[in-house]
């Protein structure tokens, strides 16, 4: 195995974010809220350091981030000052862009048809951060989310296989 | 005739040319062909520029898609000049634009072609008009400069032009957009390099936009297993969506099936990684002697209780079904072994994790 390879880099990753979410001991390990409360975590987590794991800052990996840290403070209740205004900030770019985006032509110019335009916003919806990117932006991120995505997949079924046997 | 002569010749050289790629020497040959069709009967116009479209519809449409014509084009502007009196129709617009909508739909170059080939033949003549009305800062001397860049960035872009049977819908579309800045978007329009317009920023800019977005469909169409056979950017689209969406449920199942397993080891991993990361092979290495002495015996009892109570509807069922043989074909086993050292065992399993990675 390529020691600089992303699968490793992510497999280090998670793996240490797993041994800390286990590392917690509650007072019921195995009931089901608590199965659904680690799910939560592992879920983040392997979100988390697929996107720390990634050498060439992606956009998805800076929606994907900053998703999950919105959303960790938000459930915690602590929104600062800060956070609320970066939050908006974003908002009204997106907003913003969202507005270019109808006004001037994405795929436009490229010629495809109409229904192009609604997968295009569906996959818009599937990649994070694909809301504000021009339609060939977006096919370059797409192609980067899957191809990340498949590792993710691949390394998480071997440590779930190799962990439920 | 002179001119019906001069046609036959530079039908004979189009011929010549038509198997391979028009050479240079070749077109010049063909520059001069018009030049002379164009430069003979000053006195009558009408009748040269009936001449040019006197020529069967096939050649008239070699003319425009012989990629080095902006040739013609650099050669004819000081005639056009001359011309442009006569040549000046009252419905050059109307022209245009029913051009736009005869190619509209053109889903084949063949079925618009026959339609195009009258009008087109006009267009030709109606072409350097358009260049020259179209740029009017330029000046007469200048354009042969601003005809050469094209003619340098059509060889750059003919490397990447990828269809060369493709309708000249383009074409009139641009024109269309330039005559009455209409900014209607058509359904398909085919890429086809337009002589005359290449020096407009505009298409080309579209023209390096439409490829590179085309490049990266089929980037994606790799990546996306089962995604070549598919013609079709809608359905491609299609593919790569339920692609994403499937790997992302995946990813959902698999960090449940992590909550729900239960690890009693305290696995510090990272360390056991750094240290041993030179010696590993990437294989699909069955861990087949660890999971026995997986220690779940304390877990066994709790795990009983919540296989009964998991209610969750959305997940797998064959993967909670694993769960549940795989725990109780160990439960038996686990009240046999004893429990190793946990570093022992960490280590063991460390090694063949990584292996398995």
């Amino acid at each position: 195995m390529n020691p600089s390879s992303l699968k490793s880099r992510f497999a280090t990753r998670f793996l240490r974010a797993l041994t800390q979410i286990h590392a917690r001991k509650p007072i019921c390990p195995s009931s089901p809220t608590e199965i659904f409360r680690r799910y939560r975590r592992i879920k983040a987590a392997a979100d988390k350091s697929m996107a720390y794991s990634v050498r060439s800052r992606r956009t998805w990996t800076g929606a994907v981030l900053w998703k999950l840290r919105s959303r960790s403070c938000g459930r915690r209740s602590v929104k600062t000052s800060t956070l609320v205004k970066s939050q908006q900030a974003i908002e009204k770019k997106t907003r913003h862009e969202k507005q270019n985006k109808n006004t001037t032509t994405t795929t436009g110019g490229h010629g495809v048809g109409f229904g192009v335009e609604a997968t295009a916003s569906e996959l818009r919806e599937l990649v994070p951060g694909g809301e504000a990117m021009d339609y060939c932006n977006l096919l370059d991120e797409t192609a980067h989310y899957i191809k990340c995505l498949t590792t993710q997949v691949k390394v998480m079924k071997k440590i779930a296989d190799f962990y439920s046997l | 005739m002179e001119s019906n002569a001069g046609t036959k010749e530079t039908r004979s050289n189009l011929t010549a040319s038509d198997g391979g790629e028009v050479t240079a020497f070749e077109s010049l040959q063909f520059t001069d062909e018009i030049h002379r069709l164009i430069l003979a009967p000053t006195t009558d116009n009408s009748s040269s520029f009936t001449a040019l479209l006197e020529l069967p519809p096939p050649q008239a449409v070699e003319l425009l898609h012989s990629p080095d014509s902006p040739k013609l084009i650099a050669a004819s502007p000081p005639n056009v000049e001359d011309f442009q009196g006569s040549f000046r129709f009252p419905s050059n617009s109307g022209l245009i634009e029913r051009d736009a909508r005869f190619s509209l739909f053109s889903g084949e170059a063949n079925n618009s072609n026959e339609k195009r080939n009258s009008p087109e033949s006009k267009n030709v003549s109606a072409n350097p008009e358009k260049n020259v009305k179209s740029e009017p800062a330029e000046t007469e001397s200048s354009q042969p400069l601003v005809s050469d860049p094209t003619v340098e960035k059509r060889s750059i872009k003919r490397k990447d032009r990828e269809n060369k049977v493709k309708g000249s819908t383009k074409k009139s579309k641009t024109v269309a957009n330039e005559n009455s800045e209409d900014a209607e978007k058509l359904p398909y329009v085919h890429v086809r390099a337009r002589r005359g317009q290449a020096t407009d920023s505009h298409s080309l800019a579209e023209r390096a936009r439409r490829e590179k977005i085309n490049a990266r469909m089929k980037l994606l169409q790799e990546l996306v297993p089962g995604c070549n056979k598919i013609s079709g950017t809608a359905l491609v689209l299609d593919e790569i969506i339920n692609h994403v969406q499937s790997l992302q449920r995946q990813v959902e199942f698999l960090s449940m099936r992590l909550a729900a397993v239960n690890p009693r080891i305290d696995f510090n991993l990272d360390s056991v990684f750094t240290s041993e990361s030179g010696s590993l092979m990437d294989s699909n290495f069955p861990s087949l002697v660890m999971p026995a002495i997986w220690p779940e015996v304390q877990g066994n009892g709790h795990r009983q209780q919540y296989q009964h109570q998991w209610h969750l509807d959305t997940l797998q069922q064959p993967v909670w079904g694993r769960e549940e043989v795989c725990n109780n074909y160990i439960t038996p086993e686990n009240s046999l072994l004893t429990y190793d050292s946990s570093a022992n065992s960490a280590t063991l399993q460390a090694n063949h994790l990584k292996m398995e990675l």
